[in-house]
Parts: C-alpha cells; structure tokens; sequence
C-alpha cells in the first residue's frame, strides 16, 4: 500500500533521514517507533506530501507522493503531532469544512460524520466551540478530521499522547478496529501500544531504520535465543555465578538485582537447547536451592533500549 | 477553493477585525467626505478616494497579515498542505476572502456619492464616470494592495511581522513613483511605469485606459504566482 524507497531529507545541513526504506502492507497497522529527534514526524510528513524529500521516492497506492501528490493525498488520513484546529469554528462547522476540503459529497456527508462522531465519541460537543475543549477531545476531533472522507491509509502521529490512561486505552481500541480496513502507520514511543495494536513495526534512530519486522519476530521466540531469569536462594554472588558458568548451554548471563537476601540473574541459551535442566542439577550439586526459574519473552521494549544504546555506542 | 475561501470568510466576520477594520475606514471615509467634499463644496469624490488610497497602505496589511501566518502558527497549514486541495486553490480561496472584506469597505463609502447626487442643484451635473473610475481604481488598487499582503503573511507564521512587512512593502511600491520621477531618464520612465499610483490618476479622470487594467490585474495575478510559489518552495526546504 505505501512503499518507501531510500528516503533522504536534509533540513539544510541538518539531515534527518538517511536512505529509510520500508514497506506498508495493505490491512496491516504498523508502529513506528523511534526516540524523540529519530525522523519519525519528518518521514510522515514526507509520506502525507507535506514536505517533499531531497531524495528517494514513496509511493502511495501506486501514485507518487510528490509526483501525483493530490491522488496520493486523498488516499489519507493524516492526524499530525499537533491536531490541527480552528479553535474559532463549532466541532460540526470544522468537520464540515474538512468534508469541503476533501469533496464528501453532501448525501454521504450527514451519514459520514455522525458515524465518525459516533466512532471518535464526540456527538455531544458537536456544538462546542473547537477552543473550549479539553486536550483529549481536541485530539478526538483531530482523529475525526483524518477520518472524513474515508480514506484507506490512516497516519496518525502519535494520537494518544497528552491522554488520560481511559482515554489512551478507549483510542487504542479505535485504532485496532480501524486497522481491520484500514492500512495504518501509527507513530508513538509507547512500546505497549505498538504490542497491542501493531502487526508490524519499524524503528528508526538518526534518521535510519534501525529494525523493521513484523512484531512477533520481536520477541525472543523468535530472535534465536531464550531468556532465563533465576533466583538463588544464597546472597553470594560467587557461588552463583559458578553455577552458571558451569553450565554449558548459558550463553551469557548477568546479575540482576538482590532481592530479600536472595540473587537474581539473568541468563541468555539458544533456543534450541533448554537450559533450564542443567541449570537446575549444577545448583543442586552446589548446595544453592532454586527459589524461581523461568523463561521470559524478550519485550519489545528491551528490543528497542537495546537498539539505541547500540546505535549510540557505534556512534562514539 | 470554495472550502477555503468559505472558512476564510467566516473566520473574518467572526472575530471583530473586519468589523473594526471596516468601521473605522468608515469613519475615515466620513471625514475625508467632510472635507473634501462637503467643506470645500466639490463634487469630485473620486478625489476622496484618492485621498483615502494613503490608508489603504495601512489598512490592506492588517485585513491581509492572517491569511498565511496564521495557519503557520497554529499547525493548520499542514491540514490544508496534506488535504487533495492544490495550493494555487488555497492561495486563491484566501485572497478572494479578503477581497470580500475589502469589497465591504468599498461599498460602505458609496453612501458619500449616494448622498451627493440628492444635492446636485438643478443644472448641475453629477460626474458619474470620473466617480465611477473613480471606483474602479480604488478597487483595482485594493486588488493589487492585497495580494502584496497575502504574499506578506506568506513569508512569516507572526501575523504583526506580515503586517509591517506589508506596509513596507507597500510604502516602497508607493515610492517607485517619486523615485522615478527624482532620477528621471530611462530607469525613471520604467519605474514611473511600473509604479501602481502613477496608473491611479487615469481612472479617476474618468479615462478608462484598458493597459492600466490588464496592468493591475496582472501585477496581482503575479504577486499572488509569487506567493503561491513561496508556500510551495517550503516542501523542498
């Protein structure tokens, strides 16, 4: 549906992004996730054609972004960072006037914006003034804008920030019910929305794709490795780490923290040879009870802390 | 466009700019009226118009300043920049909106002529064409004016910034005239011709002088080319 090609943008000297190629299968929610500063609003600005990129090309079911620009353009639905609002103009006059921007016919338009106020749940402040509203109605109203038209691709910059916890859960389910006709690229540092509502994810760090998959191949099921966290019943570190070392199977492992009296450590295996066994008998032989041993799943968190210290150690 | 130009409007005549904007050039008018023609008993009101055309450089720039910067400033520019609606058609939709506001204040001072004709003395004669082009060059002006304003606020996301750059735009257009005319020679010839109030005088003699038109009307289409380039040449920044 929207494929990237080598994307560059320089702000002057300053270059934002550098060769960011990715694609975005039709029907799929893809999180974009990247630190502040990363590009990930300079690339979306990019894809909506509100910026053109120095070079690189994207392309928008099939129509160039800066190219055929306006056809691109009407296949999308953009919420930018900031919601863009006249806080003179009435809820309904503002998304009336989005409906004469994006040509909604006026049979269809009655219909049209009391689905998307029933869907974005702000039917009661129709008649409000866009000023007056709280932050998290403003940004309803913003997602209500990228709504009109229905348009295939939504791109929403990161919709939930400024939210209370209900309202970030309520958008959440939003954007998952969207996602089952929608092609969505969903900007946000928040890592548990990317796992709750992505199938997808691309990360980007200074302004390059530091890791793009589908979101399973995130977690450590997958990456070619397990991940054990243990708990000794001794506060020697020593004796523990003995332990581990004797076993074969531990690839790695490091402490983790004391806990009333007793070591926790974590311990990396491939994933093919469970390390658990061995772990268990080496301790036993030793004398040290195990209080806990289990597997843990690598977060999508850890994934992308690791991936930009990395970036950030490669680059000193 | 008609989106734009609609929104544009309603935003004017809700906030109380227009309304201040237009009064008070109604009150402006009123006085010039006094004096020039009620005071000083002429029946030339096209001389009224010229000389409320000094005010012009100040009020075009305050009625012009919001178009562009405004939507800078409060992110909506990426709303109408992302929507399937080509630039030229948001330049045009906001200008025509301010030429509605300007055309508002023109109509208002039509009550000065409108009130003369009931004291045109038997015999006498009330110089309907001189009064008429008399209108048509304050308008054509206006139209030229405006888009300088528009092309102001293009430049900047501080609506008092677009403002001021207006007026000095505007004030320095005014002066190609008496530059001209100080350095005279060839270059003098060209900015005299290439000056907008030079072109003024035929219309409000009641000549209607058909290069002078097409020469406002293509002096707006061009500064509004300009801005229209302006807003697109920040997509490749």
């Amino acid at each position: 549906m929207i494929e990237i090609r080598n994307l560059v943008k320089n702000y002057g000297k300053v270059n934002a992004l550098n060769d960011v190629s990715f694609d975005v299968k039709k029907g799929s929610i893809l999180g974009f996730l990247g630190p502040n500063g990363a590009g990930k609003s300079t690339a979306m600005n990019i894809i909506t054609g509100y910026i053109a990129p120095t070079s690189g090309e994207v392309t928008v079911d099939g129509f160039d972004a800066v190219e055929k620009s306006l056809e691109a353009r009407k296949r999308i639905g953009y919420l930018p960072e900031l919601p863009p609002l006249y806080g003179e103009m009435t809820v309904s006059e503002y998304l009336d006037f989005i409906c004469d921007l994006k040509n909604v016919p006026g049979k269809v338009r009655k219909s049209m914006l009391d689905d998307i106020m029933y869907i974005v749940k702000i039917g009661d402040h129709r008649n409000r003034l866009v000023r007056n509203l709280s932050k998290g109605y403003r940004q309803r109203v913003g997602f209500a804008q990228a709504l009109v038209g229905d348009p295939p691709i939504l791109i929403l910059d990161e919709p939930t920030v400024g939210l209370d916890p209900g309202q970030v859960v309520e958008f959440r389910k939003i954007i998952s019910g969207l996602g089952r006709n929608h092609t969505i690229i969903l900007s946000t540092h928040i890592l548990q929305e990317v796992t709750a509502v992505c199938s997808d994810v691309v990360i980007i760090n200074h302004g390059k794709v530091a890791r793009k998959g589908a979101l399973s191949e995130f977690t450590s099921s997958n990456s070619g490795e397990r991940r054990y966290v243990i708990t000794f019943d001794t506060s020697d570190k020593e004796t523990a780490e003995k332990i581990l070392s004797a076993c074969q199977t531990v690839k790695d492992f490091n402490f983790s923290r004391t806990e009333r009296g007793s070591i926790i450590y974590r311990a990396v295996t491939d994933a093919k040879q469970a390390a658990g066994k061995e772990i268990f008998f080496n301790a036993a032989v030793a004398n040290v009870a195990l209080l806990e041993l289990k597997t843990v799943e690598k977060s999508l968190e850890e994934e992308f802390v690791s991936i930009i210290t990395r970036d950030a150690q490669e680059g000193e | 466009m008609e989106a734009v130009f609609k929104r544009e409007l309603q935003s004017y005549f809700k906030s109380p700019v227009a309304y201040c904007i237009i009064a008070f050039f109604g009150v402006l008018t009123g006085l010039y009226f006094w004096n020039v023609n009620l005071y000083n008993q002429s029946i030339e009101f096209s001389m009224t118009l010229g000389s409320l055309t000094t005010f012009l450089i100040f009020f075009i720039p305050v009625i012009t300043m919001k178009l562009f910067s405004e939507d800078r400033k409060n992110g909506t520019e990426v709303l109408l920049r992302t929507s399937p609606v080509p630039t030229w058609k948001i330049v045009l939709g906001k200008y025509l909106a301010s030429v509605v506001v300007f055309s508002c204040m023109c109509v208002e001072t039509m009550v000065c002529p409108v009130i003369m004709t009931f004291f045109v003395n038997d015999g006498g004669v009330f110089p309907l064409a001189m009064t008429v082009g008399g209108y048509v060059a304050f308008f054509l002006l206006g139209l030229a004016y405006l888009s300088v304003g528009a092309f102001a606020s293009s430049v900047t996301d501080s609506q008092p910034i677009a403002a001021v750059l207006g007026v000095i735009l505007l004030i320095a257009i005014t002066f190609i005239e008496t530059i001209g005319e100080t350095i005279k020679g060839t270059l003098g010839q060209i900015l005299v011709w290439l000056s907008l109030s030079s072109r003024y005088s035929d219309f409000a003699s009641g000549i209607f002088n058909i290069s002078s038109l097409i020469f406002y009307l293509t002096f707006t289409a061009l500064m509004l080319f300009i801005t229209i380039t302006n807003i697109d040449r920040k997509r490749w920044n």
